[in-house]
């Protein structure tokens, strides 16, 4: 079936069957592998995506689910070439390890952020957990997210002063 | 390490005119290097290159899986060569002799010692091109090269005014005699080394770059699945594809040696034409076993053969003897599998010239040998171009994947990318070996007088030398590749002298204890088994350091007095103890419900001591708060010790909590991320790392952090509820 997507902005359509998962779709159709394939049953997190607002685990969700949609990948968090904040906190504090899952890290922090100005310690690792990381850098994410709330919060406050 | 430079720097006229400089270990050669007058780049060695437009290249001969050898080598070249290290772009090295490890004589990453056996070549190899830069300068000014000095990629004039770009300086330079003993620089001017850089790979991996190997894309590329036995050692009798080859996309199905081959167009086809193939399988020479033979097997074995003596200090039997009591345990531990997140995958092309494997793997020249053996190719047909990994821990220098991806491009003739299922990943690894140990003590008073370990469980060596064996003897015709593995003696000094797999970190008891008894029964139950991050150390840990938590206890004492009174001959023991003591706060109150662990343990040269503090909390067990003491020798960078050090201790809490690979009538009742869980954010301890300061020669952090967690987490428990658990995974009630 052929799929209609908004895809980090950019209307794109696909030829495949209905029930492809939207992580082939990103990665081989439309060429974006920063998404990654890890478990294929949405248990690891490593192919999340932002589809209509709502991160979503790509690799379960057949393509006819995200049909019209609004996808946002990893790639789309870059604005002309500019780093996300939290792309720019994650080399900051080096938390890249193998890093195949820090996209999809990146992508659940996002959601968190765009939904919580001021997120908790605790709303930070609800956001993150479902996304597993084998190389145990967890801590390093937990503060890199945290740098970035503070900058906002150092930033509003001089908007406020 | 020590190396005459002239051992290993060979200096010839080249052809193009230029200087040809080969940097290399002795008996190796082939890369070619020099002064290329077309480009005007200039090769000093196998690791650089710098062009005439200032760029450096560095040819990163380990491969970076997380651990931070991009990072970590590129810092040693950086810091005697005078660049920035942000400043150099490092390559994955192609297999050639020069890039391989001093140590296995093979191309490979792991066991920790990237930094540790390139410490001294690679500030070496930049201190020479440096020396050189600055003597081309030297002689362009007519000045002496004593008055010169390097800085951020430009040799400075003695006037403090003029410089000149090494790009403006590398064909002079190439012209330059190469330097008999380049003196490195003295501790105290490193600008790099010791500092937090960051990672340089950090931002391609925050903004989802292709750099993986399941991210490689070639022109009219196909994709390819294979179902392989469900048995391990079965083989294919018949399949039927009929159903499969009317599905849209399927452009073949065949067998190959390890199962059967889907090719569509696309992945997704692929899977799902994969369901359709029906397979009838020959389990004549498959493996049977469940887990609850396995340890059946180990506990004949151990009490069939008392194995063979690994070392023996004093007189054991004597000091039994004279003992007025004996303490014992034993201690079963199961297989564990890699789960790396990035599956196994790879891309092969397979034309007239050759075939091309693009791959995540820490052994390319192994995947030399997986590819020749599968296609028609001698292995100097065969290119491998490394990736970066998702994660490795040891997997990935089994190149198994390769050798499917190499079969089904001979086939297909055009660029084949397969790619594995959690659920393959899972139930076709090489496992952690489950392994038995049994432990004994003799003490009289309270002091212990002997130590007898017996390991029970295989070697794995056994199970690496079908592959590793031709890529030591290249000259071996294509032929003898299977009898050359298989042939276990033959094997045998191989790879290594001695396959230390089973008995690492157990040999090596440290504490003052006067007769010694340590052996290795061998058995294997036929079940696949490779190295895993820390390998004989991640079970012979949890052995010896939960066995000496056992005798404290046993003989009424404070873990830490126990051990400290026993090892205050070993000054970099007793300091990594001590301060790790300090960190955690040990024996000051700790709060309700929740108590300390302890363990000390050198492995890969590195020294750890670990304080976990634990609870039981709803029915599930909860690490609070880890901390670690590391002495690693110098620090090349800070930062990543520290992340190695951590993801090892969620690594190893992983295995101590959750870690279980059973079989079933030879086959892995595991399949995904549910039944074989990884530690999530919720559940990670705070983890505090002191580290040594040190002079001494650096040695690995990957994999250390890993073996003290595991006894140290049982440990706690122990001090928690009072009982022992001798089994692993640890669980919350006993």
């Amino acid at each position: 079936m052929a799929v209609r997507l908004t895809v980090n902005g950019e209307k794109r359509t696909v030829e495949v069957e209905s029930d492809t998962p939207l992580l082939w779709v990103v990665r081989d159709e439309l060429g974006l592998k920063g998404t990654k394939f890890g478990c294929g049953k949405g248990l690891c997190g490593a192919c999340t995506v932002h589809l209509n607002g709502q991160p979503v685990r790509s690799c379960s969700t057949p393509v006819e689910m995200a049909e019209g949609g609004d996808v946002i990948t990893i790639e789309g968090l870059t604005t002309d070439g500019d780093l996300h904040p939290l792309q720019l906190a994650w080399v900051e504090h080096g938390v890249p390890q193998c890093g195949y899952c820090q996209s999809g890290q990146i992508m659940s922090a996002a959601h968190l952020l765009q939904h919580n100005q001021s997120p908790s310690r605790e709303d930070i690792v609800a956001a993150v957990s479902g996304n597993l990381c084998r190389c145990g850098t967890y801590s390093r994410i937990v503060a890199a997210v945290e740098s970035v709330v503070e900058n906002r919060a150092a930033q509003s406050s001089q908007g406020e002063a | 390490m020590t190396m005459n430079r002239r051992d290993f720097l060979k200096v010839t006229a080249g052809t193009s005119g230029g200087l040809v400089i080969s940097l290399s270990l002795p008996g190796c050669a082939g890369i070619q290097t020099g002064y290329d007058e077309k480009s005007g780049d200039w090769k000093p060695d196998a690791w650089l290159e710098l062009t005439a437009d200032d760029q450096v290249y560095f040819t990163l001969a380990r491969v970076e899986m997380g651990q931070g050898t991009y990072t970590g080598l590129t810092t040693l070249i950086a810091e005697e060569l005078e660049v920035a290290p942000a400043g150099i772009k490092p390559r994955f090295a192609p297999v050639a002799s020069e890039y391989r490890n001093p140590l296995y004589k093979l191309q490979l990453t792991g066991g920790s010692i990237s930094v540790a056996t390139s410490w001294q070549p690679l500030r070496v190899a930049g201190a020479s091109a440096r020396i050189m830069l600055i003597n081309a300068a030297a002689s362009v000014w007519e000045v002496s090269p004593g008055d010169c000095r390097a800085a951020e990629g430009r040799v400075m004039h003695p006037n403090g005014n003029d410089s000149l770009s090494y790009g403006r300086l590398v064909e002079l330079a190439a012209k330059q005699k190469v330097p008999d003993e380049p003196a490195l620089k003295p501790r105290s001017e490193w600008k790099y080394i010791g500092k937090n850089r960051g990672r340089l790979d950090a931002e391609a991996k925050s903004t989802g770059a292709p750099i993986y190997g399941i991210d490689v894309e070639l022109e009219g590329m196909v994709f390819a699945v294979v179902t392989r036995p469900p048995r391990y050692g079965a083989r294919v009798r018949s399949f039927d594809d009929s159903e499969a080859r009317k599905l849209p996309g399927v452009l073949d199905v065949f067998q190959i040696e390890r199962g059967v081959a889907v090719v569509a167009d696309k992945y997704w086809r692929a899977r799902k034409a994969q369901d359709a193939v029906t397979i009838e399988w020959d389990n004549s020479e498959a493996l049977s076993v469940s887990n609850d033979q396995v340890f059946d097997s180990y506990h004949q074995a151990a009490d069939e053969d008392p194995g063979e003596s690994e070392r023996r200090e004093g007189d054991y039997n004597d000091a039994v003897e004279r003992a007025e009591r004996l303490v014992e345990a034993s201690y079963e531990q199961p297989y564990l599998a890699h789960a790396t997140l990035e599956p196994m995958n790879a891309t092969a092309w397979y034309r007239d010239s050759g075939i091309e494997v693009w791959a995540p793997t820490q052994a390319p020249d192994l995947g030399r040998i997986a590819a020749a053996r599968v296609t028609d190719l001698s292995p100097d047909n065969v290119t491998i171009h490394t990736t970066f990994l998702g994660g490795g821990f040891g997997r990935r220098l089994t190149n198994d994947y390769i050798e499917e991806a190499s079969a089904v491009a001979f086939r297909m003739r055009k660029p084949v990318k397969l790619i594995w299922s959690r659920e393959e990943d899972t139930r076709h690894d090489l496992y952690r070996p489950a392994m038995l140990h049994r432990m004994q003590a003799s003490v009289s008073g309270d002091t212990v007088t002997g130590w007898h370990h017996q390991i029970v469980g295989p070697q794995i060596l056994d199970w690496y030398v079908r592959n590793a064996a031709p890529a030591q003897y290249p000259w071996a015709p294509k032929f003898l590749y299977n009898t050359l593995g298989r042939v276990g003696l033959m094997a045998e000094g191989i790879a290594t002298p001695k396959d230390h797999s089973a008995i690492e970190g157990a040999i090596e008891y440290p504490y003052r204890v006067p007769n010694l008894d340590i052996r290795h029964t061998h058995t294997d139950p036929g079940v696949p088994v490779s190295w895993w991050r820390s390998v004989g150390f991640s079970h012979n840990g949890f052995a010896v350091e939960t066995f000496m938590d056992e005798l404290a206890s046993e003989l009424g004492q404070d873990p830490y007095r126990f051990r400290r009174s026993l090892i205050d001959h070993e000054p970099r023991h007793l300091q990594v103890l001590d301060r790790a003591i300090a960190l955690s706060q040990w024996g000051k109150p700790v709060a309700e419900g929740r108590a300390r662990g302890l363990a000390l343990y050198r492995s890969f040269g590195t020294y750890v001591a670990q304080v976990v503090e634990a609870s039981v909390e709803a029915g599930e067990i909860r690490v609070h708060k880890v901390a670690c003491a590391v002495d690693c020798g110098q620090v090349v960078n800070p930062d990543i010790v520290r992340d190695q050090i951590e993801g090892g201790v969620i690594f190893g809490l992983t295995a101590a909590l959750y870690g279980d690979i059973t079989f079933e009538e030879g086959q892995v009742k595991q399949s995904n991320f549910h039944d074989y869980p990884l530690m999530r954010h919720d559940q990670r301890p705070e983890v505090m790392v002191d580290i040594v300061d040190s002079e001494e020669a650096p040695t690995g952090v990957g994999e250390p952090g890993v073996p003290p967690v595991i006894p140290a987490l049982g440990n706690a428990l122990f001090a928690l509820s009072g009982k022992r658990q001798r089994k692993l995974p640890l669980k919350a009630q006993v």
